[in-house]
C-alpha cells in the first residue's frame, strides 16, 4: 500500500470510528431519556408566527386557512391563541388555550365563533379530536414536536435517515387502552433527531392496530438560536387525507402583550 | 340637525380626526362581500302554497389604521319575493330614524347594519358606532342577551347575529386585573324590537305575546312614542367579567327602555259605541343578572340567570282596562354540553321564568319552563355538519325541532339545508306557528 493512499484511510477509518461511537452513544439512551431530551429542547419563553394551514382531500380539493399564532409562558402555565385571518367565511374566529403545568389538571380552552358573535368555553379533555378540520390532534397541536412522557411505554427499536438526518426510532405504546381510546391511536413510531434532538416523524396506528397516520417535521432551522420546525405534514392514510402547517415569520424576541390571551381579545382580533 | 343623528356624527367625526390626525398611517384594507340566496317553502297544508325567495348581499370593509384604531362598516342589501315575510311587513316604528332599513320599491331593502370605530390603549378599549353587544351563554333563547333589540320578521328562526338589531353604543372595557374586566355601555339608541306585521307569515298569534281585543269594540293602535335621544332617556349597562379557579363569571346590569313595548290604552265612547285608542310605549326597567361556565372532563357547565324589575304581561282577563299588568321577572337557564363523542356535541338546557309580585292572572305562566337539546356533529374534516336543535315548553308542551344540514362544499361556497316543525298549542309560543312548518334552502357565496 502507498503511503499516500494509507494517510487517507487512516482519518477516514478513525472519523468512521467517531461517528459509530456518536451513534452507539445515542443508542445507550432509553426511549424515555430520548423524549426527556426532546421535551427539554429551548422553545423559548413567547412566540409570534404566521401559520398558513393547508388541507387536501382524497379529491384533491384544497381549503386554506391563514392565521395568526402567538405563544407565551406565564411562569410554568403556557397560553396559546390563534386568529383565523381567512378565509372570509371564518375570519376572526379565534382560538384560546391555556396549558398547566400540573397535568391532572385540564387545559381551559375558548373558541369565538364571528357568526355567533360569543365566546364559547369548550371542553378540552378531548385532545385525541381533530383540531378544527385538519388532521392534527388537539394534543398534537399543544405538544408539536414534543410527546407526552407519561401517556406512553417507550423502547428504541433502531435508526434510520429521515430527510437526511440521522434518526433514532423509538416505538411507543399507549400505556392503557382508555388513554388509547382518549388519543384516538395505540401504537407510534417516533423518529427523533439525535444531533439536534427534535422529531422528524412520527408514524401511528390506530387502537384497532391499522395504519393511521404519517407525520412529518420538516424545514427544521436555528432561528434566533432556537430549533424551530417551520412544516408539519401528516397523511391520514384512513381518509387520505393531508393537512400542511407552515409556519414564517417565526419571531421569539417580539413582546408578546398579556391582553393577547384574553377573552376580550379573542372578540376583538388583533 | 336631528338629536338622533349624533352618534353618526360622532363616529365620522373620530374616524376624520383619525385620517387627518398627521403623519404616515399604514392602512391595511379589507373587504369582503357575503352573497345568500335563500328559498323557503311552507311544507304544511296550510302554508304549502307560501314560498320565500330571498338574496342578500352583505358587504363589509375592515380598516386597520396600524396605529390601533379600526374601523368596520357592514351593510345589507336584500331583495325579497314573499312580502309576507319581509322588511317591509315588519313594523318600523321601534327604529329611531336613522337605524331604519331604507326600503327600496316593493321588494328590496338597504341597511346599514353596523359601523364603528374601535381603538385599544394598553389595558383600556373603546369601541363607538352601530353594534351588537352580545351577552349571555344561552343558546336558543335570551335571557341576558337583551342590549340590542331584535327583529321577529322571522320570529327566532334568523341566525341571531342576523336578527339582532345593531344600535349605536358607546362600548368601553378595562383591565382590572389579571383576570377581571369591567365593561361599561352608555346607549343613547332606543330602537326596540321590530315586530311582525298582523299579516306577515310570522305575526304573533299567542296570547301571552298579543293581546286579546273585546268584540264588537273599535280600535284605534297610535304609533309607538319613542322616547327622545337624551341622556335621560339613555340605557346605560355595567358588567364584570373574571376568570376565577377555572370559572368564567360575570354579574351584568342594564338600566334599559324594555325593547317590547307595553300597549296603555284609554276608552272613549265615540256615538254611543265603545273604542279604544292604544298607545304602545316603551318602560323602563333595570336588569340584573349574571352567568357562569366552567368545564369539568367531556363536560361544558354554564348558566345565567337575569332578574328584571319592571316587566309587563298581558292580563288573562281581555275585559280589563289595563291590558297589561306589571310585575317581576326572574329568568334563569343551566346548559350542560357534552363533548364525549368524536366531533359532536350534545347540549341540554334548562330555561325557566318566574313572575312574582304581581295583582293579576296573566297570560303568560307564572312558571315558564322550556328545555331544549341539540345534537351536533362534524364530519368530513368539518365540511358537513349535522344539527338538530329541539325547543320544548313544558307549560303549553308546544315544540320547535329544527334540523339543518351544512356543506362547506369549499372555502367560499357554502350550501345549507333546515327544516323547521313547529307543534302544539297555538297560546304557545311555538305552537303559535304550528302552520308554519317550513323546508328552506341557501346557498352562501364568499368574495
Amino acid at each position: 500500500m502507498k503511503l499516500h493512499t494509507l494517510s487517507i484511510k487512516v482519518p477516514l477509518l478513525m472519523a468512521i470510528g467517531f461517528s459509530i461511537a456518536g451513534t452507539a452513544y445515542s443508542n445507550t439512551l432509553t426511549g424515555d431519556e430520548i423524549v426527556l431530551k426532546v421535551n427539554q429542547r429551548d422553545e423559548g419563553k413567547t412566540l409570534s408566527r404566521n401559520l398558513t394551514m393547508q388541507m387536501i382531500d382524497r379529491a384533491g380539493k384544497k381549503r386554506v386557512r391563514e392565521t395568526r399564532s402567538l405563544r407565551k409562558y406565564f411562569g410554568d402555565e403556557k397560553r396559546t391563541v390563534i386568529y383565523y385571518k381567512s378565509p372570509k367565511n371564518i375570519k376572526d374566529t379565534a382560538f384560546l388555550t391555556l396549558d398547566y403545568a400540573d397535568k391532572t389538571v385540564d387545559d381551559d380552552q375558548w373558541l369565538y365563533l364571528p357568526a355567533m358573535r360569543k365566546v364559547r368555553r369548550i371542553s378540552a379533555s378531548d385532545r385525541g379530536d381533530y383540531f378544527l378540520g385538519t388532521d392534527f390532534t388537539y394534543e398534537e397541536i399543544k405538544l408539536e414536536s414534543r410527546v407526552s412522557i407519561t401517556d406512553y411505554e417507550r423502547k428504541v427499536i433502531g435508526e434510520d435517515m429521515v430527510d437526511g438526518f440521522h434518526c433514532i426510532i423509538v416505538e411507543a405504546k399507549v400505556v392503557t387502552p382508555e388513554i388509547a381510546n382518549e388519543l384516538g391511536h395505540s401504537r407510534r413510531e417516533d423518529c427523533f433527531d439525535d444531533n439536534i434532538w427534535i422529531m422528524r416523524k412520527s408514524v401511528l396506528w390506530d387502537e384497532k392496530g391499522q395504519l393511521l397516520k404519517t407525520i412529518h417535521f420538516r424545514d427544521i432551522e436555528k432561528i434566533q438560536n432556537i430549533w424551530s420546525v417551520q412544516s408539519m405534514v401528516v397523511d391520514n392514510h384512513k381518509t387520505k387525507h393531508q393537512s400542511t402547517f407552515s409556519f414564517s415569520n417565526i419571531d421569539y424576541l417580539q413582546p408578546v402583550k398579556d391582553e393577547m390571551f384574553s377573552k376580550n381579545t379573542l372578540k376583538r382580533g388583533l | 340637525m336631528r338629536a338622533n343623528s349624533l352618534p353618526l356624527l360622532s363616529t365620522s367625526c373620530l374616524l376624520v380626526s383619525v385620517l387627518l390626525s398627521g403623519g404616515a398611517v399604514a392602512l391595511e384594507v379589507n373587504s369582503s362581500v357575503a352573497l345568500k340566496v335563500k328559498i323557503a317553502e311552507g311544507i304544511t297544508s296550510k302554508n304549502s302554497g307560501n314560498k320565500k325567495f330571498e338574496f342578500s348581499a352583505k358587504p363589509e370593509i375592515n380598516l386597520n389604521f396600524g396605529n390601533g384604531i379600526k374601523f368596520t362598516t357592514i351593510v345589507k342589501i336584500t331583495n325579497e319575493t314573499n312580502q309576507q315575510i319581509s322588511h317591509k311587513n315588519v313594523s318600523r316604528d321601534g327604529y329611531v330614524s336613522i337605524n331604519k332599513p331604507v326600503l327600496v320599491g316593493d321588494n328590496s331593502s338597504i341597511e346599514l347594519r353596523e359601523l364603528y370605530i374601535e381603538k385599544s390603549i394598553g389595558d383600556h378599549y373603546l369601541k363607538l358606532g352601530k353594534q351588537q353587544v352580545v351577552w349571555g351563554k344561552a343558546d336558543g333563547l335570551k335571557i341576558l342577551d337583551i342590549v340590542n333589540p331584535q327583529s321577529f320578521k322571522e320570529f327566532i328562526l334568523e341566525p341571531f347575529i342576523d336578527s339582532r338589531i345593531p344600535i349605536w353604543i358607546i362600548k368601553y372595557e378595562a383591565s382590572i386585573s389579571d383576570n377581571s374586566d369591567i365593561q361599561i355601555l352608555w346607549i343613547p339608541d332606543n330602537t326596540s324590537h321590530a315586530l311582525p306585521a298582523n299579516d306577515a307569515t310570522f305575526a304573533f298569534q299567542s296570547n301571552r305575546l298579543v293581546p286579546d281585543t273585546p268584540e264588537g269594540v273599535q280600535i284605534a293602535i297610535q304609533p309607538l312614542a319613542t322616547p327622545c335621544l337624551s341622556i335621560k332617556n339613555s340605557d346605560v349597562s355595567l358588567r364584570w367579567s373574571a376568570f376565577i379557579n377555572g370559572w368564567d363569571l360575570t354579574l351584568n346590569y342594564l338600566y334599559h327602555y324594555d325593547d317590547q313595548a307595553v300597549l296603555s290604552t284609554q276608552q272613549l265612547i265615540i256615538e254611543n259605541r265603545i273604542a279604544l285608542t292604544i298607545q304602545p310605549e316603551l318602560k323602563r326597567s333595570h336588569l340584573l343578572g349574571g352567568s357562569f361556565s366552567n368545564t369539568f372532563d367531556d363536560i361544558t357547565l354554564r348558566g345565567e340567570l337575569g332578574y328584571s324589575t319592571d316587566k309587563y304581561f298581558i292580563g288573562a282577563d281581555p275585559r280589563n282596562s289595563d291590558i297589561y299588568v306589571k310585575g317581576q321577572e326572574v329568568s334563569y337557564v343551566l346548559g350542560v354540553d357534552w363533548y364525549g363523542l368524536s366531533d359532536s356535541l350534545l347540549s341540554l338546557q334548562f330555561f325557566q321564568g318566574r313572575i312574582f309580585d304581581i295583582s293579576t292572572v296573566v297570560s303568560k305562566p307564572k312558571v315558564d319552563t322550556t328545555l331544549t337539546l341539540l345534537a351536533q356533529t362534524k364530519l368530513w374534516n368539518d365540511t358537513l355538519h349535522l344539527e338538530t336543535l329541539l325547543l320544548k315548553n313544558m307549560h303549553h308542551h308546544d315544540s320547535l325541532l329544527r334540523t339543518k344540514i351544512v356543506y362547506d362544499f369549499n372555502d367560499q361556497t357554502k350550501i345549507s339545508l333546515y327544516l323547521d316543525r313547529f307543534s302544539g298549542n297555538k297560546n304557545g309560543l311555538f305552537g303559535q306557528f304550528d302552520s308554519n312548518d317550513r323546508i328552506m334552502f341557501s346557498y352562501e357565496y364568499f368574495l
